[in-house]
């Protein structure tokens, strides 16, 4: 038996434990460090012809260009969640206190006539 | 609630649940890192012919220290944030206490009035058509949405531990001794948690149900309840 979620919306864990579909920004690291390693491994390679090295650097160029692209976009999703929440907290003081006397906008305006 | 056969965790019903939950991706992708690593390694060992030339390797031993040091930073910074956050107790609207018994809770709105409830579990062949079979409780802790509230955990007889997955809670219940959480529920909706420490035959058959409201609601129902 499963559920609507898992029949129309599958998972895909990478490693068995990484859902790389509902956690966000996983599936961008997986793809940004493929692509890394694979700039690394062949380019060393093209550079010294040496395999053994060039795989190395491969899994090296992976796991930091995953771990990289990873902290970029977190930082990035933690700044747009607070916009959000301040987006959110601010469209629903305006919804409540417009009009009445506690209106940041009418205080503003209010200030501006006095100093004409 | 959790699904059947649900390995995740729950939707996010609070900002510290939120964090717990970002906190475990972010462990999840540095363990895939450490893994792939360890996968790589592995593979090359099988293909390694076997010797022992080695006498000094300066080299691998600064990796092997510092690579791990570096991991523990990048795990230990922010769960030690999430855990200080989840102490933060900034000025509670409202106090409520849970006291846990065999196999029962009691809960208190002793702020305004004098209101307390005990919260049984619906056995199952009272349950209504489409409720959730041993998770559903005769009287159900009614919070107020978006404000925060702080609950005061404790315990008649044995261990017991309070515990709502959604909201990222869980506090044992110590005969003889008061500890508290706060929580900020950020919709409205009903919470379901079970009580998590092992306290005897029916530890499983004690339910905990937190159900979020507007103000409007909770005043209401407050109201309703005390009289």
């Amino acid at each position: 038996m499963f559920t609507f979620a898992q029949i129309y919306n599958p998972s895909f864990k990478l490693l068995g434990f990484l859902d790389v579909k509902s956690v966000p920004c996983a599936r961008e690291s997986v793809l940004y460090g493929s692509l890394g390693s694979l700039v690394v491994g062949l380019g060393h390679f093209l550079a010294t012809s040496r395999v053994r090295r060039s795989c190395d650097f491969a899994v090296g160029g992976f796991i930091c260009t995953m771990l990289g692209y990873w902290f970029y976009c977190r930082y990035n999703l933690a700044q747009h969640r607070i916009r959000q929440r301040m987006l959110k907290e601010g469209m629903r003081n305006k919804i409540l206190f417009e009009g009445s006397s506690l209106d940041p906008e009418r205080k503003q305006t209010g200030n501006e006539r006095s100093d004409s | 609630m959790a699904n059947h056969s649900q390995f995740g965790f729950q939707d996010a019903s609070s900002p510290i649940m939120e964090e717990l939950v970002e906190f475990h991706d972010h462990a999840l992708m540095v363990a895939l890192a450490i893994c792939s690593l360890v996968l790589y390694l592995l593979a090359l060992m099988l293909m390694e012919k076997l010797s022992s030339n080695t006498v000094d390797a300066q080299e691998i031993e600064l990796i092997w220290t510092i690579l791990p040091a570096i991991v523990l930073i990048m795990l230990a910074l922010p769960s030690l944030q999430i855990l200080y956050m989840m102490d933060e107790i900034n000025e509670p609207d409202l106090t409520l206490k849970a006291i846990g018994h065999q196999w029962y809770w009691t809960y208190e709105y002793t702020d305004f009035k004098d209101l307390t409830f005990d919260s049984y579990m619906i056995p199952t062949m009272d349950l209504p058509t489409g409720h959730f079979r041993l998770l559903e409780v005769d009287h159900r802790v009614i919070v107020p949405m978006e404000s925060p509230i702080r609950i005061i955990v404790t315990a008649n007889d044995v261990l017991h531990a309070w515990a709502v997955p959604a909201l990222g809670v869980k506090t044992d219940a110590i005969p003889g001794r008061l500890n508290q959480t706060p929580f900020i529920t950020t919709r409205p909706g009903v919470f379901y948690g079970q009580c998590s420490e092992i306290c005897g035959a029916n530890h499983s058959y004690m339910p905990i149900v937190v159900e979020s409201a507007p103000l409007t609601f909770f005043e209401h129902w407050s109201s309703l309840m005390s009289s």
